[in-house]
């Protein structure tokens, strides 16, 4: 009895070793889920157990970040933590950090080589969709009667147009014969005849949304001979069924956008083309009317009225044309008179008389040059201020102008 | 079903849409005579209308086929 040791001593001894030991301070465990607790602190207690054995575990409120689900008894999970002492009881367990469904790795492998199969198999091939029709009165959906997918689409459809008719097929989208369900209701809408149908769900975990990945509904959504838009979880999340889809939304609300045309966006377009017609027409009339137009003015400028307007308009140049020669031709006969009278002026025998000359007059009238005088006549001189009775002596011929 | 020229009864929307496109670029060509493109006026006016009252303006309800299942809980 010479080494005692306290309770509190043995424990604090053994939680050293614990801490000591490096594998236990990040370990992966896996095992069923039992005994799930969620506290009201945040904190949640659970039971890791195989067919043999059990372990206590807890994940506290602040590493909740680690689990991306909710627990649930007999699932199959992988823990990852430290394992450690709580010295107050002397237990020892798993204080968890992070915990994932077991199987994940498993479903991945299968949605690869099922993809990688149907791939081989040409259902992906854009040669087999069909056409999202532009203007559809009728829309099949297969989804869950109540959630926010059918909720998305309804909403987002009557708004875009009240007038389209919605016809759900609520599906078991999850869990158990969830698959058969989405085939179920691809086949009962295709009897319906819609113009195209919506397939999908919300987000959720790979598992929630595997049903997608199902090659029986892989083969359903490719055989059917109307319209498929696949709209399953988020944007990241690409399922099978969006693959073999003829077209993929990335969400239900989206899927609703695509597959429901917006009455507004009709009506505008309706409105517009109306316009554009009525536009195209006047603009058909308006050349109409300036060719007409232009007939009128070329038969105008030909009728008759034109005619006398034009001769009229002849006469009333000729009239001017002609006062103008009259008024010219008078000017000039005037300035010609005055001319006249100026060189008459000068030709007065009366101005010559004055300068000492005298006028020789005859019998027979005024003697000239060519006059005949012979000696013995008798002339009158008339001189500016007497006349002389005179008798012609003798006649000499001169010449004074060759001179 | 013996109905011959009125094929206009038989257009789905999206034809009728085409029909209307179609008879907007010839009349916007404007190489018709005045008395075809009054013509074409007319039926594009049609077409409009056609295409309008082909969307039954009624407000739709859901519909759910009572051959589904109940979904989850």
């Amino acid at each position: 009895m010479n080494n005692t040791y306290s309770v509190s001593q043995v424990n604090s001894y053994i939680k050293n070793m614990f801490t000591q030991d490096f594998m236990l301070r990040s370990i992966y465990v896996k095992g069923e889920l039992s005994n799930v607790k969620y506290h009201s602190s945040g904190h949640i207690y659970f039971t890791l157990k195989d067919e043999k054995s059990a372990m206590s575990c807890v994940m506290f409120q602040s590493f909740r970040s680690g689990l991306s689900f909710r627990l649930t008894e007999g699932q199959s999970v992988v823990a990852l933590g430290a394992i450690d002492v709580y010295e107050r009881e002397g237990r020892y367990q798993l204080y968890a950090r992070e915990i994932l469904l077991d199987g994940v790795g498993i479903l991945y492998e299968r949605y690869e080589r099922l993809k990688k199969e149907l791939l081989e198999m040409g259902l992906f091939d854009s040669s087999y969709k069909l056409e999202i029709p532009a203007y559809s009165m009728r829309v099949g959906i297969v989804t869950a009667g109540t959630g926010a997918a059918i909720r998305d689409i309804v909403n987002i459809s009557t708004r875009r147009n009240p007038y389209v008719e919605l016809i759900l097929y609520p599906a078991r989208v999850q869990g158990e014969g969830a698959a058969q369900s989405i085939v179920k209701g691809i086949r009962a809408l295709e009897r319906v005849g819609p113009d195209v149908i919506i397939i999908g769900r919300g987000g959720g975990s790979i598992e929630d949304l595997w049903a997608f990945n199902e090659e029986e509904v892989a083969r359903a959504v490719f055989d059917c001979s109307i319209p498929i838009i696949s709209a399953v979880g988020h944007e990241t999340d690409t399922t099978i069924s969006d693959y073999v889809a003829d077209l993929r939304a990335p969400t239900p609300s989206a899927a609703a956008e695509l597959a429901v045309f917006s009455i507004e966006d009709f009506d505008r377009m309706l409105e517009a083309f109306g316009t554009r017609l009525r536009r195209a027409m006047l603009s058909r009339l308006d050349n109409e009317k300036s060719r007409l137009l232009g007939y009128r003015l070329r038969l105008r400028s030909k009728s008759a009225e034109s005619r006398l307007r034009e001769i009229r308009m002849f006469l009333a140049s000729g009239e001017d044309l002609l006062n103008g020669y009259i008024l010219r031709a008078i000017t000039e006969k005037r300035n010609r008179l005055t001319v006249g009278r100026e060189m008459l002026k000068g030709l007065s025998p009366l101005s010559r008389l004055k300068s000492g000359y005298a006028l020789v007059e005859g019998d027979f009238g005024v003697v000239g040059m060519k006059s005949s005088v012979k000696a013995g006549d008798r002339l009158r001189l008339h001189m500016i201020n007497r006349d002389l009775g005179v008798t012609v002596n003798e006649v000499c011929e001169v010449d004074r102008e060759t001179s | 079903m013996t109905k011959e020229n009125k094929d206009e009864e038989e257009l789905s929307l999206e034809e009728g849409l085409g029909k209307l496109e179609e008879t907007l670029g010839i009349l916007e060509d404007g190489e018709l005579s005045l008395e075809e493109s009054f013509k074409l006026y007319k039926k594009g006016m049609e077409l409009v209308r056609f295409c309008s009252e082909k969307i039954d303006r009624v407000e739709k309800q859901l519909v759910i086929l009572d051959e589904g299942e109940e979904d989850e809980l």
